[in-house]
């Protein structure tokens, strides 16, 4: 399949199967996000629940970016905090440094995210499984050492204060709902980008080096390249990603942008969502954000413990995962489809009592028996 | 002005026999199972506050604390394991992800019980030793009892018919079950060595500086740095790579600047993943 | 308006500096504000975008909200973090006790407590659920001056009172400085910000040392950015107050062992370690003690303020000494103490130093509505810049515009026109320990003692 082919099928409505056409509604719904929080939140909430959605959108950016790569090629990824943090850092630092403007400094961040994609993605060639993973693991770390090194160009701890916005605007009301379209404009984009490019003959590589690599070898494709390309495209859309929301609701900031736990939410996200399908981690990534914060406002207590629920959100997203590691291990989005194509399959149960569904049966006895009141009482 | 080599000589040893406890259990679940269990911190925590709460807040003394620091962790390895690792164990990405949750879930348990204050514990043995400048006692025991600890685990997996089926199973689970060993318990006296080893690990740190409910991240990735330096499946090579590693971070900090602590573990595992990934020891485990 | 550049220190990495885009327009009531593009130095910058606040929101009409007096506090951890907790536990006390004085201006007081988990983004998040959600008269709190720096913007743009009760960067006053009508919601009720601190430390060493017997001593402060305007006050003055600075370390945020760190302490012969810790101070104090080192240990030692400390460490920090905003014991005002033991009476334990100073803050807004009669967020503003107010750490008064660091609770030395924190050590008393104040003079319930070892 050609790569226009592959966008015409993305785009046109009616021939897409259901699970894409639910997608395309879902998105729908999205962008018309300030419209019903509107109706069904009143008073300065509606806006609270833009913030909390435009903040789900990063999530799910940032989760897809490691499913390119990830979930795609079998690189884990354990420190994928280091291109957001790159993204997003260099973003800052070209626009309060030397004045750019914000338009610019994303695209800057974003080139640079990239070269520390190749930076990570080409020595890790020569590693394999858990080695690979180890050295994604410790990268942030170590930048994050050399940000608290030199605290007089990065901001130590504390960070760099906040850059531009992207759009300048006035008033809390504007800015939420302008951050809220960038937000979701950058994720359409790199929505469509990983879309393009896993759904093509590329993402099927992609799954073949994840499947047996020599395999693609021996098909004659050079595994490398291929593998370089995959940390690239994952490390610029991160790097993206993290630009955009220090221009926008987020602060170049360790604890936002690189922090292990940033690394870990991401993974949680796309696992939860269903690994190697982008879409799984898209939704995995808005729908885990949406649902913390729920729970941090719920002031129910455990009965026993004492203790409110609000305090243990982590806890319970941990456990939870866990959970659904097991029984659904191919993650949500994937079980969903699954389920759904089996309901939706046009196959005739199988009847072992002479051909009738259960309904039917049921159906068959209460029609017999109601000819019976009637009127066959001399039967 | 220099600190004077012996006092640093000093330092760098009692420090590295704690950091070879620290990454052995590691290395055997990577050696025998296979797989990364980045749950290993969290051994290490549990076993600390294990201590604690024996000894200082029940009142029972440091020595059933120390009891408690290598019970409790063991028996927390023995449940991930069967609980949750025998299924899928064959997969070791799950694995990792599944630890490393696990960690996280284990951390803000022992954040909520606990809180967020660091703790500290008794010292096995009080006083001061006259060596050089007046050594803790306390330091000198842990040191002697980490060379006992890996000495005994050493005898164990060379000589006893257990560990030797262990080492077997970590050659080749296929070979040893061929002569009747049976690798899933194997693995599960893996897991439970390398949970009290980590228990241990944590009482002795503790007892040295504090516990708190981090205090497992750290050991985690010097274990990665020890383990690959030394090479997987390796407990000379642990013990080797934790010497390294501690003469590094030792001697870095008392004469380069104390600034890079923590960084020296760092830089050698790069180095050793870029140029020589299978360690000193170790098997191949690279293209 | 010209703005003059603000450069705290040389290793501070804030120089104020604003930039905004020309087309960025105010609409606010008040007089709005312009900024003026302005230059940076080196690599380092601040640049703000001054958000207007939505017309007509909080503080909109002439005399403020009505209904409930709603209070947003917001704690770190305040289920497992004794900072967090003290902070939402003083808030709920004081509001307590005011609803039985008839509350403010006859409205009840309600207390909305939220968790920012000490990181900035949930921090801003919540920040903005008790602003945009609750529509709270005001705020208080906040813990770790990363958080509260995360925080300005979304004060500024709210307009809403921020009555600071934790964090100590002396960077959220040079922002009122710089841009008066943006970021004068804010105050800080306490800590003193960290330069004070430094310059506490300074005041200490003059008046004791020399009864200490401290005559060299090597100063340790770890590397997280509060500690930075500490380190240079006491670079430029410690010396000057006839102390031998015998070695100056600024060790690694991460440092768990300190053998090698106190081995240089010892080499240098120096007489104490006069340190400025917080997140490290737990393995130092513990090492410091089990190592029975030969040198006297304190200084600004956070973890050490807990009143439960002695019991926590199993009596590791006995015969060091910290600086503390008060202690149960010490009766720097007659609000001290009451205060400290109705909390115990309510909560079965003693607060930390944010506790007396959310206690205050919340104690302070209430007086400054009464005499002004009003709970619109201007008016009150000018009672807090202009009448002073009695709390338990002192007499609490805020510098003015025009001096260093605007809206910054007053530091005064001689402790009578502002707060003056005081000294404690910790010791052994009838088998328990005890944290004994030892300066200043006026609550002072004991003096200081050696270390038996040293």
């Amino acid at each position: 399949m050609s790569t226009s082919e592959t966008i015409r099928d993305l785009l046109d409505p009616r021939e897409l199967p259901l699970r894409h056409r639910l997608g395309v509604v879902a998105l729908g719904i999205l962008a018309l996000a300030p419209l019903w929080s509107r109706l069904l939140y009143a008073g300065g909430q509606d806006l609270l629940l833009l913030r909390t959605l435009t903040a789900a959108l990063f999530l799910g950016m940032f989760a897809m970016s490691w499913d390119a790569v990830s979930g795609y090629t079998g690189q884990i990824s354990f420190g994928h905090a280091v291109f957001f943090g790159v993204g997003g850092y260099s973003s800052a630092l070209l626009n309060l440094g030397y004045g750019i403007p914000p338009g610019f400094a994303i695209v800057g961040g974003t080139v640079f995210a990239g070269l520390a994609g190749l930076v990570i993605g080409v020595p890790s060639l020569r590693l394999e499984g858990p080695y690979l993973s180890l050295v994604t693991l410790v990268a942030p770390i170590i930048l994050l050492r050399v940000f608290v090194f030199r605290s007089d160009v990065f901001g130590g701890e504390l960070g760099l204060p906040s850059p531009d916005p992207l759009v300048p605007t006035s008033g809390f009301e504007q800015a939420t709902i302008v951050f809220f379209y960038v937000a979701f404009f950058t994720f359409l984009v790199i929505l469509g980008v990983l879309l393009a490019v896993t759904r093509s003959d590329t993402g099927s590589v992609f799954t073949a080096i994840r499947e047996d690599e020599d395999a693609v070898s021996a098909a004659g494709l050079n595994p490398a390249k291929f593998k370089i390309f995959a940390f690239l495209l994952s490390a610029t859309t991160g790097g993206l990603a993290g630009a955009v929301f220090v221009h926008t609701i987020g602060k170049p900031t360790p604890s936002e942008l690189l922090v292990t736990t940033v690394s870990i939410e991401v993974i949680i996200a796309a696992v939860l969502g269903g690994m190697g399908t982008i879409v799984g981690a898209a939704v995995g990534g808005i729908f885990l954000s949406l649902f913390r914060s729920y729970l941090s406002d719920v002031t129910a207590t455990i009965p026993i413990v004492g203790i409110p629920i609000g305090h243990l959100d982590l806890l319970l997203f941990a456990v939870g995962t866990l959970l659904l590691l097991f029984y659904l291990p191919g993650g949500m989005v994937r079980w969903a489809v699954v389920a759904g194509k089996r309901r939706l399959a046009d196959r005739k149960p199988a009847a072992t009592d002479g051909g009738q569904t259960p309904i039917r049966q049921v159906a068959a006895t209460w029609r017999r028996s109601i000819a019976r009141l009637r009127g066959a009482d001399d039967e | 002005m220099a600190l004077p080599l012996g006092g640093v000589v000093v330092n760098a040893l009692m420090i590295s026999a704690l950091y070879a406890l620290v990454a052995i259990g590691f290395t055997l679940i990577f050696g025998v199972g296979g797989v990364l269990n980045l749950a290993h911190g969290a051994s290490i925590t549990i076993g600390a506050f294990a201590a604690y709460y024996v000894s200082s807040v029940f009142g029972l003394g440091i020595w059933a604390g120390a009891l408690a620091a290598l019970v409790v962790p063991a028996l927390f390895s023995a449940a991930m394991y069967l609980g949750m690792i025998q299924y899928v164990e064959d997969n070791p990405i799950t694995v990792m992800i599944l630890t490393l949750v696990t960690f996280i879930a284990v951390e803000e348990v022992v954040k909520i019980v606990a809180g967020t204050q660091a703790v500290a514990i008794q010292s096995l043995l009080t006083g001061q030793v006259a060596i050089g400048n007046g050594l803790e006692a306390n330091r000198l025991l842990v040191f002697a009892l980490s060379w006992v600890l890996i000495g005994l685990l050493f005898a164990v997996v060379n000589y006893t018919r257990t560990g030797k089926a262990i080492l077997a199973t970590s050659m080749s689970s296929k070979g040893a079950a061929l002569v009747g060993i049976e690798s899933d318990r194997m693995y599960l006296y893996t897991w439970i060595l390398a949970g009290a080893f980590a228990g241990i690990a944590g009482l002795f740190l503790a007892s040295l500086q504090t516990a708190n409910w981090s205090m497992g991240r750290t050991p985690l990735v010097l274990s990665f740095s020890i383990v690959v330096l030394g090479g997987i499946g390796s407990i000379r090579g642990s013990v080797v790579g934790a010497y390294i590693i501690g003469f590094l971070e030792t001697l870095t900090t008392s004469y380069v600047d104390s600034s890079l602590t923590g960084l020296a573990s760092l830089v050698v595992l790069v180095l050793i993943l870029l140029v020589k990934p299978e360690g000193l020891f170790g098997r191949e485990f690279t293209e | 308006m010209a703005f003059t550049k603000m450069v705290n220190d040389t290793k501070s990495s804030a120089t104020e500096s604003r930039q905004s885009k020309a087309g960025r327009r105010d609409d606010r009531r008040d007089s709005g504000s312009r900024s003026s593009r302005r230059r940076f130095l080196a690599a380092s910058g601040v640049g703000f975008a001054g958000l207007t606040g939505l017309a007509g929101c909080l503080g909109g009409g002439t005399s403020g909200p009505t209904g409930p007096v709603k209070i947003g506090v917001l704690a770190p951890e305040p289920g497992s973090n004794p900072i967090g907790a003290s902070i939402a536990q003083s808030a709920k006390l004081a509001a307590e006790q005011l609803n039985q004085d008839d509350g403010i201006l006859g409205n009840d007081v309600e207390v909305i407590v939220k968790d920012t988990h000490e990181k900035p983004s949930t921090g801003r998040d919540v920040y903005q659920d008790l602003t945009v959600g609750e529509e709270v008269d005001f705020t208080t709190g906040i813990f770790t001056s990363e958080v509260l720096l995360a925080l300005m913007d979304s004060i500024s743009e709210q307009e809403t009172i921020h009555m600071s009760t934790g964090a100590a960067t002396p960077d959220a006053a040079t922002m009122v400085k710089d841009d008066y009508e943006a970021y004068k919601y804010f105050f800080r009720t306490g800590p003193v910000n960290a330069h004070f601190l430094g310059q506490n430390m300074v005041d200490f060493a003059n008046a004791n040392f020399s009864n200490m017997g401290w005559d060299s001593v090597y100063v340790l402060v770890e590397d997280y950015a509060w500690t930075k305007p500490v380190e240079s006050v006491l670079n430029n003055q410690l010396g000057e107050a006839g102390v031998d600075v015998a070695g100056m370390k600024r060790y690694a945020g991460g440092t768990e062992d300190f053998s090698t760190i106190y081995d240089q302490v010892e080499q240098s012969g120096a007489d104490a370690a006069f340190v400025a810790m917080a997140h490290t101070g737990t393995p130092a104090v513990v090492q410091w003690i089990k190592q029975q080192r030969p040198f006297e240990f304190g200084g600004i030692h956070v973890p050490m303020q807990l009143p439960s400390y002695y019991q926590a460490t199993k009596g590791a920090c006995r015969f060091a000494i910290t600086q503390n905003s008060a202690t149960p014991t010490s009766e720097i005002t007659s609000k001290t103490v009451p205060y400290a033991n109705a909390y115990h009476d309510a909560n079965d334990k003693y607060p930390v130093y944010t506790g007396y100073i959310t206690f205050d803050a919340v104690k302070q807004y209430a007086a400054a509505a009464e005499s002004a009669s009003s709970r619109a967020a201007t008016d009150i503003i000018s009672k807090l810049e202009s009448e002073p107010f009695t709390g338990t750490v002192g007499t609490i008064r805020y510098y003015g515009q025009d001096e260093a660091y605007p809206h910054d609770v007053v530091y005064d030395p001689s402790g009578e026109n502002g707060v003056r924190p005081l000294w404690l050590q910790w010791q052994e008393h009838d088998g328990a320990g005890k944290q004994v104040s030892i300066h200043p003079d006026s609550v002072a319930e004991g003096s200081y003692r050696k270390p038996p070892w040293v």
